[in-house]
């Protein structure tokens, strides 16, 4: 019973009491947003974000393009303090930490794990220096805002969001024969307007439908239609960094047809087709076997997936009401499949049994102290290249399909020993009475395990506490929950 | 396979050609052959590596960012004067160049070329497994793929038991702990686990972890070192996948020593120390390169080049037939260039993977075609390219 609490959340401290409802407890936490656990100053909106993705951009792109034409190295000198200055290298370490707080230090562990799933699953992946300024921001505004709203909201919301149209390419798809299509420059400079198409399909394939939707080629491109038009406005000053608006000049005049139903001209079209679109039988199916698949099992079976379907039939795609059939299936079906955990949640897994969370994330005392225009110290860059090492970095997925959810994708030599190592590096954010503390893994492993003295006598196998500590977490009932 | 005499004349010979190569042991069993590709990130830049000599169009629109003191290959084409490995290569007859090619991606994006690249396909993101993968599924190479990167790339996928090799800082835990934990995995029929142990425990014997300097292990001139001590042990991988990331240069790409010749001298410091430290077995070896697509011709504003089409491909290796610059030049002039702007693509880049795999796989072509490249129009290269 015990492995649900690392199920559907992070385990539980070394002297956490179990709660007597597992079920109640969990589902009681995905009903509302609470504020986040972060108490840290640099909580920015993504659109106050979006002032240092200009900066950095506009500086880079066009200042010290010309600049240092003729002189790599000095470009390459000022892209570096450029970087300082725009705070590159803080932000993506400041959300990783507002993330992971909402993991291991806020009541609501479970909704915390759920929005890393929904991170993933609205992917915005390392491109255009999205990682750097925007994504973290995108994950809190975007996504987790709207877990207590229906899934269609989110869809609407996640979608015309400038990074995910920046990400996907939008600002591209601009309609042949459009006002701006049709101008004369384009035929002078060589620059048609053409169709981009990314992201249409990826609001099919990612985000709704899946392929098995059945939508074929032309229903891409008829989606893509609907999107021309919806795109920041260019400006020398701020790069694409503007609002996402509807450009009508842009926009592929004429009705347009997505599985079948036509949609008229404009700007209301895309909320329409999102609307049908998240509506389609397709869409909570796979939904719901994603969500299986992230928390149960690889192979999600019919059975499991039918309450969350029904859940979202009754509740017309409600997330809580999702989200609560989610755990439940998860409850019922917790001592017959144990998961695989991929590598981050494994990460804070790791440090919330172990009780070492008043270490990690960084305080916020330490973020606080961060200025703009200055190196950013090694100790406060380390949750970045953790993640990016341990192979699971939420703002640097390669694709927009995000990182996979398959357990297979998670076993490489070289990611079982990143496990061993960060386990042992785990141990070291202890302080040193709990490294010195012999009875610390007896705690663990009674807070967390129905059967402790099989564990128990596993570990004790051990040498020293460091060891136990990489033994522990790495043992089969740890790494799948 | 046993070695014929006239095999055998054929090796001598050979190996009197290539000095500085010993005469290899009769071999009594079928020789191991091995494949390395080198996946190049970003779009390389085909003209900057390897320019054509003596083209007005190409030294016009070039004009700050042209490569000086360049090393003539034949009357056509130069080598970027940086690439010093792969010139030995050349000039021990073991290096080709295939020029004005790539796989069939016009799109210019990087995410989906690069998906196509390694998948081998036309639709980005359709396929879930690589044309690497799928070829030594067919020839049934189980356990025969390294990855020199930390996740497993697509390019690999399709064929369980591949091993990777990206190393960390610190040191393995004692072998007490690995047998402690293989124990447990074997208990309690954790079979993925239990084979990743056993290839860390491997690992922990050759020491291939410990002490310090974990980022210098993870560059690839390093890594290269390493895969060519596992490429050349008669039971090692046969395939080895390394990726070069940056290409990409959109400003201050510079002349010979811009961030476009950065990336290209890390490729080829793989090249020079895969064929320095495989030793006996580079005569076995393709190794060979990918890229999603090449660059503009034209510089832009900031001395820089834009996403293009056609490239290079730069193989090196003993498997080679000679050293060449193969291509079907389609040209410079604008109605030449693909939209007016890029180099066009006159070989499709798969005809050479699937040619190199026949070769080193020792499958028909005709089979890779049909069953890795799903009876696609590609052009048998092996005979021109490589040796039997």
């Amino acid at each position: 019973m015990k492995n649900f609490f690392r199920k559907v959340a992070f385990g539980l401290k070394p002297e956490e009491k179990a709660p007597s409802d597992p079920l109640t407890w969990a589902q009681k936490q995905v009903e509302t947003i609470p504020e986040l656990n972060w108490k840290g100053k640099h909580i920015y909106s993504e659109k106050e974000m979006r002032k240092y993705w200009i900066t950095q951009r506009v500086e880079e792109n066009t200042t010290l393009r010309k600049k240092f034409k003729n002189d790599p190295a000095g470009f390459k000198r000022a892209e570096k303090q450029l970087e300082n200055d725009t705070g590159a290298k803080f932000w993506p370490n400041n959300e990783i930490c507002i993330r992971h707080a909402e993991g291991i230090r806020s009541d609501n562990p479970v909704l915390a794990k759920l929005w890393y799933f929904w991170t993933n699953h609205f992917t915005i992946s390392d491109t255009q220096r999205l990682p750097e300024f925007s994504t973290g921001a995108y994950h809190r505004e975007f996504i987790r805002a709207n877990m207590d709203k229906t899934f269609e909201t989110m869809v609407q919301e996640a979608t015309v969001a400038w990074p995910m149209i920046m990400h996907l390419d939008n600002k591209d798809n601009i309609g042949p024969k459009s006002e701006s299509g049709r101008e004369e420059w384009r035929r002078r400079k060589k620059e048609p307007a053409t169709l981009n198409e990314n992201h249409a399909r990826e609001l099919m394939e990612l985000h709704t439908i899946s392929p098995k939707g059945g939508y074929t080629q032309e229903d891409v491109q008829e989606l893509a239609k609907i999107m021309t038009g919806w795109r920041p406005k260019w400006t020398k000053k701020s790069d694409q960094g503007t609002d996402i608006r509807f450009m009508s000049d842009r926009h592929e005049p004429g009705k347009k047809n997505v599985l079948g139903k036509t949609y008229k001209n404009g700007r209301k079209s895309l909320k329409i087709v999102i609307k049908d679109l998240v509506n389609h039988p397709s869409c909570r199916e796979f939904i719901a076997t994603k969500l299986c698949r992230y928390l149960i099992t690889d192979h999600p079976t019919k059975e499991m997936i039918a309450p969350i379907i029904k859940a979202w039939e009754q509740s017309d795609g409600y997330l809580p009401e999702v989200h609560k059939a989610a755990i439940k299936v998860a409850f019922e079906y917790n001592d017959k499949y144990q998961k695989f955990q991929n590598p981050e949640n494994w990460w804070l897994q790791t440090i919330n049994m172990s009780g070492a969370s008043y270490a990690y994330p960084i305080p916020e005392k330490k973020m606080d102290k961060f200025q703009l225009g200055i190196l950013v110290s090694e100790n406060l860059r380390q949750p970045d290249w953790r993640l990016e090492n341990i192979g699971y970095h939420p703002y640097k997925a390669k694709q927009p399909n995000g990182y996979s959810d398959i357990s297979t994708d998670w076993l490489s030599t070289e990611l079982i020993i990143r496990r061993l190592m960060y386990a042992k590096e785990a141990f070291h954010q202890y302080k040193i009475k709990d490294q010195i503390d012999d009875t610390i893994h007896e705690k663990i492993i009674r807070a967390n395990f129905d059967n402790p003295d099989k564990i128990l006598k596993i570990v004790a196998k051990a040498k020293s506490n460091e060891e136990k500590h990489m033994i522990l977490f790495n043992l089969p009932e740890v790494l799948r929950a | 396979m046993k070695i014929s005499r006239r095999d055998f004349l054929k090796g001598t010979a050979t190996s009197l050609f290539l000095a500085g190569f010993n005469l290899p042991a009769l071999a009594t069993s079928s020789r191991k052959k091995n494949l390395v590709v080198i996946m190049l990130r970003g779009g390389m830049d085909g003209l900057c590596a390897v320019p054509v000599i003596g083209d007005k169009n190409f030294e016009k629109r070039r004009k700050s960012i042209l490569i000086e003191d360049t090393i003539k290959l034949n009357s056509d084409f130069a080598l970027h004067p940086r690439l010093i490995g792969f010139n030995k290569c050349w000039n021990e007859n073991t290096g080709t160049i295939v020029h004005a090619t790539s796989i069939p991606y016009k799109q210019r994006s990087h995410f989906e070329g690069q998906n196509l690249m390694e998948s081998g396909g036309r639709v980005p993101y359709q396929e879930k497994t690589g044309w690497v993968g799928r070829a030594m599924k067919l020839a049934n190479l189980q356990g025969d793929g390294l990855a020199l990167s930390l996740p497993m790339p697509l390019l690999l996928r399709g064929i369980p038991k591949n091993n990777n090799y990206f190393p960390t800082w610190g040191r393995l835990p004692r072998k007490d702990t690995l047998d402690l934990l293989k124990s447990v995995y074997a208990d309690s029929s954790e079979d993925e686990l239990l084979q990743m142990m056993d290839f860390i425990k491997k690992r922990k014997d050759e020491q291939m972890m410990g002490g310090t300097g974990g980022g210098d292990r993870q560059k690839n001139k390093n890594l290269a070192r390493q895969a060519a001590k596992y490429l050349r042990k008669s039971d090692g991988p046969r395939v080895a996948v390394f990726e070069v990331n940056g290409f990409d240069t959109h400003a201050a790409q510079g002349g010979v020593d811009g961030t476009h010749t950065e990336c290209l001298v890390e490729m080829d410091e793989i090249i020079n120390n895969l064929r320095d430290n495989l030793q006996e077995a580079y005569k076995d070896t393709i190794i060979l390169t990918v890229t999603e697509f090449g660059r503009t011709i034209k510089q832009n504003g900031g001395n820089g080049t834009e996403h293009g089409y056609g490239t290079a491909i730069f193989m090196a290796g003993g498997l080679l037939k000679k050293s060449q610059v193969h291509t079907d030049w389609p040209g410079l002039k604008r109605k030449e260039m693909y939209e007016g702007r890029d180099l066009n693509a006159t070989i499709d880049a798969r005809s050479v993977y699937a040619s190199a795999m026949s070769t080193v796989f020792d499958l028909d072509f005709k089979r890779i075609q049909k069953e890795v490249f799903w009876g696609e129009d590609l052009q048998n290269l092996s005979d021109k390219l490589f040796k039997a």
